[in-house]
């Protein structure tokens, strides 16, 4: 049985697994055979579970007495960062080496009722802290399209096991630019949703006011129906969106803005600059008017969320004390098991931004970062939807970096941190925003196309999307 | 930044830090802070300034901010999940943590 995973997307394999051309059994033998084949050189997946074959029956069984849905039997990869009940999940650090999740996240009970395959768990960067997978304390990943270059980060590993053709679809989570940012770097599709969409519960945390889980894939179209099978209402999620509030779909004006200014500044890669014009002409020629929207505050986003970020993260990361459980430092104080166990967990970029948090937060600081932080970042909300009145969408590249290579942003935060100059102003807002493959360089790297839309607008991203998606087809 | 402050901050944040590695982080503090020290340059604007123009837009919170409530009673049985939660637990004794002398 030979299936083409390259082309494969969830409605053909839906198509096939009903008619019976393939049994789900078939599908995920092929993926776990490239998984075996690749994942030594990639390092995409730290773990296959050990119960993919028990969840294959219970696909097999929901075809046999016709409950099966579009995601029934789909194989999909998780970020190590979301539970899934009676396995590990390590968020990539020693901390969490050996904590088994006890319960399942709110995505993974959603999907288990849907018949999914869980194939395994991705690496990431630790604690989600990271652009290029290279903080996980498993070693680093490496991108699919070109193994001497980083796959971006920190949903790394969910990116790439797509890429290799090692799953069909992911869960990756996006805080500042984690889905997006390596869905461009290896040539595939990402979205982050609004704020509030998708549940929280069961998620590592990292910036609670910021995360929020997101689907990947090849197509818009497949992230489209991963979206919709965990896109609704947890009472378990406080800041989760009740039903009522959630938007329908409305009609286009066929307008998308551009933020020239923003744009304008150096840093970013020329050949980005140049690919952002042509995809600019590609939108004009599928019929939708390009403007330019002023937003003069958004070139703050990066700087706020270097505050209200690792704000959060000291106050979250709190919790690894060492005791309840993950690592712990056998010593003879209790303070000792405090700072041993945290200094042998956690490691470096993590131990920083903790640092950085802590000062940020500490009496006289406080209102100079966190405190004025916070307010530029409701100035640059309202930015926001003053510019969404006009336009559909406002579009920028994905990152103003090509894949780049081991080592080479690792020792310098500021110039790490940068590469999520695009990406972070709609954690900032709270609004969804998809980054959707624009062609290839010379030397075969990818481009992106990131787009973002007004709150809960998930079916702007998804129009528009597929309408580039015909104007530029992907190829891995 | 100085040496003194790191050493404070990670004992405040309960982390055993080497001298070396605190001298680096001091040094990434000042590139980091220059960075997001630019927040205090900005001029913010009033309060849904510009927003009345006909507008009844919603902010994003106004949609998840509601308390979520719900009876003050117990929902699972007594020790439903005390092994499962002991089991990731480091150190137990007859279904407690067990901890370091604190006094």
């Amino acid at each position: 049985m030979k299936i083409n995973l390259k082309e494969l997307t969830i409605e053909k394999a839906h198509e096939s697994l009903k008619n019976s051309e393939y049994t789900v059994t078939n599908l995920v033998n092929e993926y776990l055979k490239v998984i075996k084949e690749k994942n030594r050189e990639i390092n995409a997946y730290i773990e296959i579970y050990d119960n993919v074959l028990e969840q294959t029956k219970k696909a097999e069984k929901m075809f046999k007495n016709g409950t099966a849905t579009l995601m029934t039997g789909i194989p999909i990869a998780i970020k190590d960062n979301i539970l899934f009940e009676g396995h590990i999940a390590s968020a990539s650090s020693k901390i969490l080496k050996n904590y088994t999740a006890t319960y399942d996240s709110f995505v993974v009970k959603k999907l288990k009722e849907q018949g999914v395959v869980f194939l395994g768990r991705t690496n990431m960067d630790e604690f989600a802290m990271g652009s290029s997978t290279e903080t996980s304390a498993y070693g680093v990943t490496r991108n699919p399209l070109n193994t001497s270059r980083v796959p971006g980060g920190s949903s790394g590993g969910s990116v790439s096991a797509i890429a290799m053709n090692g799953a069909l679809v992911a869960l990756g989570s996006d805080t500042g630019g984690s889905i997006r940012q390596p869905a461009s770097f290896c040539g595939i599709v990402g979205l982050k949703p609004s704020y509030g969409t998708v549940s929280r519960f069961g998620i590592i945390s990292m910036g609670s006011s910021l995360d929020q889980v997101g689907p990947l894939g090849k197509t818009v179209r497949d992230t489209e129906i991963l979206f919709n099978a965990i896109n609704t209402y947890d009472e378990k999620d406080s800041t989760s969106i009740k039903k009522e509030n959630r938007l329908k779909s409305l009609p286009l004006k066929k307008k998308i803005g551009v933020p020239r200014s923003f744009l304008s500044g150096d840093g970013t890669d020329p050949e980005i600059t140049k690919n952002f014009e042509e995809n600019c002409k590609k939108l004009e020629k599928a019929g939708y008017e390009i403007v330019d929207v002023s937003l003069p505050l958004i070139k703050y986003s990066l700087a706020v969320y270097y505050i209200i970020c690792p704000a959060e993260i000291s106050s979250n990361l709190a919790r690894y004390d060492g005791i309840r459980y993950g690592l712990h430092s056998d010593e003879q104080k209790l303070y000792d098991v405090y700072t041993k166990s945290r200094r042998k967990g956690f490691g470096k970029e993590v131990r920083r931004r903790i640092l950085l948090g802590t000062y940020i937060l500490s009496h006289g600081y406080y209102d100079a970062y966190y405190n004025t932080a916070i307010k530029v970042r409701e100035s640059i909300k309202e930015e926001f939807t003053k510019a969404f009145l006009n336009v559909d969408a406002i579009i920028t590249p994905t990152s103003p970096y090509m894949p780049f290579k081991f080592g080479e942003k690792l020792e310098d935060p500021v110039s790490m941190y940068l590469s999520d100059l695009f990406s972070v102003p709609a954690n900032i807002v709270g609004i969804p925003a998809i980054s959707i493959p624009s062609g290839k360089n010379k030397n075969g790297l990818p481009f992106g196309l990131h787009i973002m839309a007004p709150f809960l607008r998930e079916d702007i991203l998804f129009t528009i999307g597929k309408d580039f998606e015909k104007l530029a087809p992907n190829e891995i | 930044m100085q040496l003194e402050e790191i050493k404070k901050l990670a004992d405040l944040a309960r982390i055993d830090m080497s001298e070396e590695e605190m001298k680096e982080i001091a040094k990434d503090f000042d590139s980091i802070l220059a960075y997001v020290g630019q927040v205090q340059e900005v001029k913010l604007i009033s309060a849904r300034q510009g927003l009345d123009e006909g507008l009844d837009e919603k902010k994003p919170e106004d949609y998840f901010l509601h308390n979520v409530m719900r009876e003050d009673i117990v929902t699972n049985k007594k020790g439903e999940y005390t092994e499962k939660i002991l089991k990731d637990a480091p150190d137990t004794q007859d279904g407690f943590l067990k901890v370091k002398q604190i006094l």
